[in-house]
């Protein structure tokens, strides 16, 4: 969509000091997402201030009837904060307030561009924690968190980011700001519990500004391990004893043996046998009972077949432990142009089906595969190796992409278990929803945002907004 | 891309791999429980040992192990939902993670029925143990009450299966804990306790089993911060003849009216006389005694909206 060269007039002219940014060197970060072979020129980027200037920008673009984005880091995964149909994209990079802290009602306020690193270095002194922790920790916005429902490697016992949100605050399509629950975690005085469907909506309800979250005191200690097997059912029997075991682990972590051997044929190598599959997992708690339980978790890991079990209970062996898990998805944009993770959940007992699907179809297509999985939640990621500019490497991945997706369907699997959907897997969505459960799922856009102004084309590829 | 032309479904399963089962939604403890506790499984949050399931997440958000686990919209992951024109869905997923939609299950999950009903649940069940118990702490409420909060910011508070606050008059209460875990670790939860009401001068009773409690229905479910839920037990029980019970971890106080007592018109004033300090933290309250009031012109339009779709009546 080619939007009116004035728009960016008007708009300052309406809020004077708002940094609006349109040249083409200005816009080029702001084209993709980590989905990085996807790319939306937007027509316009805009930086607000604080989130009553957020506000009134898309009080502004509301009646201007463009295609509105939201965006925190642009860390996303699923082509979820790009400007599909072209349009503004506001960026949330300047509300990086973390207003209040509460020990005592172990809750934080917090504005939606604060980043997880940034939330956790001011909750250490409080002995708190925001338990959520996608990869990209560092950089990632609590906003974006929020708005694809993220996860991360510890989420199989501390739970994702929907079980941390107590409170959001929104702004609606009018630029009214209407806040649903709070430090308190319920509805308020509404009568239904509306920030469950907002949580987890990747953009396309409302603007998100302001958060309250739950915290959590620190684990007082935690024990990591590693393991190594030679196959899969040893694999399988090792996950399926763990998430099972009364140690209740925090992460089960798995990764098959082409992503070892990536690590390994590269600079971060550890040492791990390049045919194996690779187990790590961490236990937490009170230094007396997590120290009880240590050996009997080795032993599990050793039971279930493998020569090959090392774990520790201090921080430098902990990174040691989890270093070619961390590296793993730092090394894909080093030796491949373009890659695709999929973010699939599946019960687990369907592992081996799965992972046999995405070797045969790979090596039929000639596209490199590399898995990792949180393996406790069933979240599998596959991450297909390509070259947007050969063609019919894209057709390719899209092809298995969409086998893969029936598939996990099929043995009762869900599309996403962290990403969100964004433009990724919106075509698949057909797949997911029955005619009336569709007519359900289609009903939220429809109260909240009706046009679909706000971040069309995602999730559903129903939602295109027509000026 | 092929369009699914009919809807999908739960059937009855148990997932022992997994730790998931589907069951109907007129299931009790006692029919959980056989099915999954041969497996070494069990499902935690249970409030009344009789009442089918359907009533007891009609009745509150939370029951006492949500301490440990959650809510019940973090525990029950999918349901296949009777709309109120009688057709029929599925929310929410077999696998205990999603991102794939909105949230209509956790949505509807909350709506204590207005849309219609669950007639099956997808359990997130949990690892059984062979040891447990309950702890009763006793004594001066000033340190019953700094006992608790030492508790709340340790990470011991990820372990215990429920820390609750019971009301035994206008200004006492009591303290109970509940501990679900292996036999062997029975002795290091009691150590820990014990050293906690020692150096406060608090008595303790401890019973052993397996740490699971039975409260019973609630007539009212009130939802504030962790701070300020004992006080608010409190102040609900200086109404004549009212129990509470403060879960301490999830912030929820669940309100017991006496028997015979005019539940609603009770909880009517117990409402209006908290409802604005609770809504100004973001709380709020249920009651299976009086329905929620709609919040203005916005939220009646949009239940409006969505009652197009969902089959609601008008």
């Amino acid at each position: 969509m080619v939007i009116p060269t004035t728009l960016r007039d008007r708009l300052l002219r309406k809020i004077p000091n708002i940094q609006a940014l349109d040249s083409p060197a200005q816009l080029a970060g702001y084209d993709a997402d980590g989905l990085g072979y996807k790319r939306f020129a937007p027509d316009l980027v805009v930086i607000p201030s604080d989130a009553a200037e957020l506000a009134r920008v898309v009080a502004f673009l509301h009646r201007e009837r463009v295609p509105i984005c939201l965006r925190g880091a642009g860390t996303s995964l699923s082509g979820g904060p790009v400007a599909a149909q072209g349009g503004v994209i506001i960026h949330t990079s300047r509300l990086r307030a973390i207003s209040k802290i509460c020990p005592e009602g172990l809750w934080c306020e917090v504005e939606c561009g604060v980043n997880l690193n940034q939330l956790d270095v001011a909750l250490r002194p409080s002995g708190l924690c925001y338990p959520p922790d996608p990869s990209s920790g560092p950089v990632c916005t609590i906003g974006g968190n929020v708005a694809s429902n993220a996860g991360g490697a510890h989420c199989f016992r501390y739970g994702v980011t929907s079980n941390y949100v107590l409170g959001v605050e929104v702004v609606m399509l009018d630029g009214s700001i209407r806040r649903f629950g709070g430090p308190a975690g319920g509805r308020g005085a509404w009568r239904e519990d509306w920030k469950r469907l907002m949580i987890g909506s990747e953009g396309t309800l409302g603007a998100f500004t302001r958060f309250w979250l739950r915290l959590t005191p620190r684990a007082e200690k935690a024990w990591t391990f590693r393991a190594t097997y030679s196959g899969l059912p040893a694999t399988e029997r090792a996950i399926h004893a763990l998430v099972k075991h009364a140690s209740f682990p925090v992460a089960i972590e798995l990764m098959d043996p082409r992503s070892v051997a990536m690590v390994e044929n590269s600079a971060m190598a550890v040492g791990l046998p390049k045919d194996h599959f690779l187990i790590v997992a961490e236990i937490d708690g009170p230094a007396e009972l997590v120290d009880r339980r240590a050996e009997a978790v080795a032993r599990v890991l050793r039971d279930a077949g493998s020569a090959d079990v090392l774990f520790g209970d201090d921080s430098e062996m902990r990174a040691k432990l989890f270093k070619a898990r961390k590296a793993q998805g730092g090394l894909l944009g080093q030796v491949s142009p373009d890659f695709l993770v999929q973010d699939a959940v599946i019960p687990k007992r369907a592992l081996a089906d799965l992972l046999g699907l995405i070797y045969a179809e790979a090596e039929r297509a000639g596209i490199p595969a590399v898995t990792v999985m949180h393996a406790g939640d069933g979240n599998l990621h596959p991450n297909f190796l390509f070259d947007s500019r050969k063609p019919g490497d894209l057709e390719k991945v899209e092809t298995i992409s969409k086998r893969l997706m029936r598939r996990v369907l099929d043995v009762g699997g869900t599309l996403s278990g962290e990403h969100g959907i964004g433009n990724d897997k919106s075509l698949y969505m057909g797949m997911v929803f029955g005619p009336s459960s569709l007519r359900m799922q289609l009903a939220v856009p429809q109260v909240f945002n009706p046009a679909h102004q706000f971040n069309p084309l995602k999730v559903f590829p129903e939602r295109r907004f027509a000026a | 891309m092929k369009e699914l032309d009919h809807e999908r479904f739960f059937e009855p399963f148990i997932d022992e791999v997994d730790g998931v089962a589907c069951v109907p939604a007129f299931y009790a403890d006692a029919d959980i429980t056989r099915i999954a506790s041969p497996l070494g499984w069990r499902f935690p949050l249970i409030l009344d040992a009789e009442a089918p399931l359907s009533a007891q997440v009609a009745a509150s958000f939370s029951a006492p192990s949500s301490s440990r686990f959650g809510p019940y919209c973090d525990n029950i992951v999918g349901m296949n939902w009777e709309l109120p024109d009688r057709r029929r869905v599925r929310v929410g997923e077999r696998v205990v993670k999603s991102t794939t939609g909105y949230d209509i299950f956790r949505f509807l999950l909350a709506t204590d029925g207005r849309f219609g009903r669950a007639t099956e649940y997808v359990l997130r069940l949990r690892p059984a143990c062979d040891g447990g118990g309950i702890v009763f702490f006793d004594g001066p409420q000033d340190s019953l009450e700094s006992a608790a909060a030492e508790l709340m910011h340790s990470c011991y508070i990820h372990w215990l299966e429920s820390m609750d606050w019971l009301t035994t008059g206008p200004k006492s209460g009591r303290l109970r804990f509940g501990i679900h875990c292996p036999q062997d670790e029975w002795p290091l939860f009691l150590m820990h306790l014990d050293g906690i009401a020692k150096g406060r001068g608090l008595l303790t009773t401890v019973t052993t089993g397996n740490g699971q409690v039975f409260d019973g229905l609630p007539d009212l479910v009130l939802k504030t911060t962790p701070d300020r839920v004992i006080s608010l037990a409190r102040e609900t029980a200086e109404y004549p003849g009212v129990r509470s019970i403060a879960l301490c971890a999830p912030a929820v106080v669940h309100v017991y009216l006496p028997s015979g007592a005019e539940a609603a018109t009770i909880v009517k004033g117990m409402v209006g006389a908290l409802a604005d300090s609770l809504y100004s933290l973001g709380g709020g309250w249920q009651s299976r005694r009086l329905e929620c009031p709609l919040f203005g012109a916005d939220e009646a339009e949009w239940i409006k909206s969505l009652a197009k779709e969902w089959g609601l009546a008008a």
